[in-house]
């Protein structure tokens, strides 16, 4: 949940770069981001982010059940850049970003934008509209590249900020030893009973939803796992450069070509008409 | 269409060059000013021209500031440096992998004096040289390549 990192952390990124979703969801999944390569000062542009997952995969909810998964992402802009307002937004991008909740990370941090969790099933693609600062206006904006770094999850996570285990984890055996018995519950899930190697007896609880894998009788390690791994998320950052374009700069460049186009071209003329004389005189 | 110099075979001097190989600036087009004055200015204007496009459309990023308490995810050298920075990361012993590097102007220094006995200039005519050389380009390229990739495909590139 982005709200566990909004509570935790003034900013997503830490120093080294990892975007801190990554402290709960531990497998990494890919992820893409799709910005335009350029955008004028002050106007409103796209954002894809695309977080791929198999379509028929299942996660284990926390109660246990099986059901569809979630995503979220969280987008980094440039300082400057912010969600469009919702008067700015085209018809056309209200219509693809209608029922997207997009919210800034923080109050003091409006450049960081996240949402999440949703369904995934719609919304593999997620659209962001950014609007672009003025440098103008805004002492702080510059025309200048800028980076743009993403972080996108799908399914549930693995730890909780207090540090425990949710259920969509791998469970390990916590002793070594031969396991009695394996007892199913009425409210879904298992107690295992292990005779571990001390002569002791070890009862261990899996929650409901997890397969095991392990069968009376059989011998364990201490740490070896004794269920199926129930994770089909994971969590993936990725990052892009977007350039903030002056429009005096594009008309000075085009005007600058032009000259230099019509220079060359007359470079070639005069040369062509030095040939003439060249040929006339035929002292070379 | 182009005004070109013919060769003036009448001329005593110009044979004597000729029959050294020499003397090509006595026939062909004149460089002066056909070339000097009217196409090199258009070269250079396109080269100007083609560097303010780029400096415009895709001027190059500052970056983040270094911070030398965190060590990034990923890190990755200058481009230049891809071939022996995947060398070190792959070898496992820093000996052996300092070594390696340092293995490489060696080599380089050593392609010279292989085929000195062979008198010609011409790549194709010194086999062991250019062979030397094409093959460490190829390794080259292919270490290169792998630097970008995973720990487990640095090698193989993830083909095998």
């Amino acid at each position: 949940f982005p709200i566990y990192a909004q509570q935790a952390y003034e900013s997503p990124r830490e120093a080294t770069g990892r975007i801190v979703c990554a402290n709960c969801h531990l497998a990494q999944k890919p992820v893409e981001i799709e910005a335009p390569q350029a955008v004028l000062p002050n106007t409103v542009f796209e954002t894809v982010v695309k977080i791929p997952y198999d379509n028929n995969a299942k996660q284990i909810l926390g109660n246990g059940s099986k059901g569809g998964l979630n995503v979220g992402a969280v987008v980094i802009l440039p300082e400057g850049f912010k969600l469009a307002p919702a008067n700015r937004l085209s018809p056309e991008l209200k219509e693809k970003t209608k029922n997207l909740y997009i919210q800034p990370y923080s109050t003091k941090q409006s450049n960081i934008l996240v949402i999440g969790p949703i369904p995934g099933d719609k919304n593999r693609e997620i659209i962001f509209p950014i609007l672009s600062p003025d440098p103008a206006k805004d002492k702080q904006a510059h025309f200048f590249k800028y980076p743009i770094y993403v972080g996108g999850n799908r399914g549930r996570g693995q730890i909780y900020p207090t540090g425990d285990k949710s259920n969509n984890n791998l469970i390990s055996a916590s002793a070594s030893g031969k396991i009695n018995k394996i007892e199913a519950l009425e409210k879904g899930g298992f107690i295992v009973h292990i005779t571990s190697t001390k002569d002791s007896e070890v009862n261990q609880s899996i929650p409901a939803g997890v397969e095991l894998k392990v069968r009376e009788g059989e011998t364990i390690q201490l740490d070896q796992a004794i269920s199926k791994d129930p994770n089909v998320g994971g969590f993936g950052q990725n990052e892009t450069e977007i350039v903030l374009q002056s429009p005096n700069r594009i008309k000075g460049m085009i005007a600058f070509f032009f000259v230099s186009v019509l220079a060359q071209i007359f470079f070639v003329l005069k040369k062509k008409q030095f040939e003439k004389v060249q040929a006339a005189e035929m002292n070379f | 269409m182009s005004i070109l110099k013919k060769p003036d075979l009448t001329d005593p001097k110009l044979r004597a060059k000729l029959a050294k190989g020499m003397g090509h600036n006595y026939y062909g087009e004149p460089a002066w000013p056909n070339d000097l004055l009217y196409v090199f200015p258009v070269v250079i204007l396109g080269t100007i021209a083609c560097s303010i496009g780029l400096a415009i459309l895709e001027p190059s990023s500052l970056g983040e500031k270094s911070n030398p308490f965190a060590t990034p995810l990923e890190i990755l050298p200058e481009w230049y440096f891809f071939p022996t920075f995947n060398l070190l990361r792959v070898i496992p012993n820093k000996l052996l992998g300092v070594l390696s590097m340092a293995a490489v102007p060696a080599g380089l220094l050593t392609v010279p004096f292989i085929e000195n006995v062979n008198k010609f200039q011409n790549p194709f005519r010194r086999p062991i040289a250019t062979t030397i050389f094409l093959i460490s380009t190829v390794i080259t390229i292919w270490l290169g390549i792998g630097a970008t990739m995973p720990i487990n495909n640095a090698i193989t590139l993830g083909l095998f």
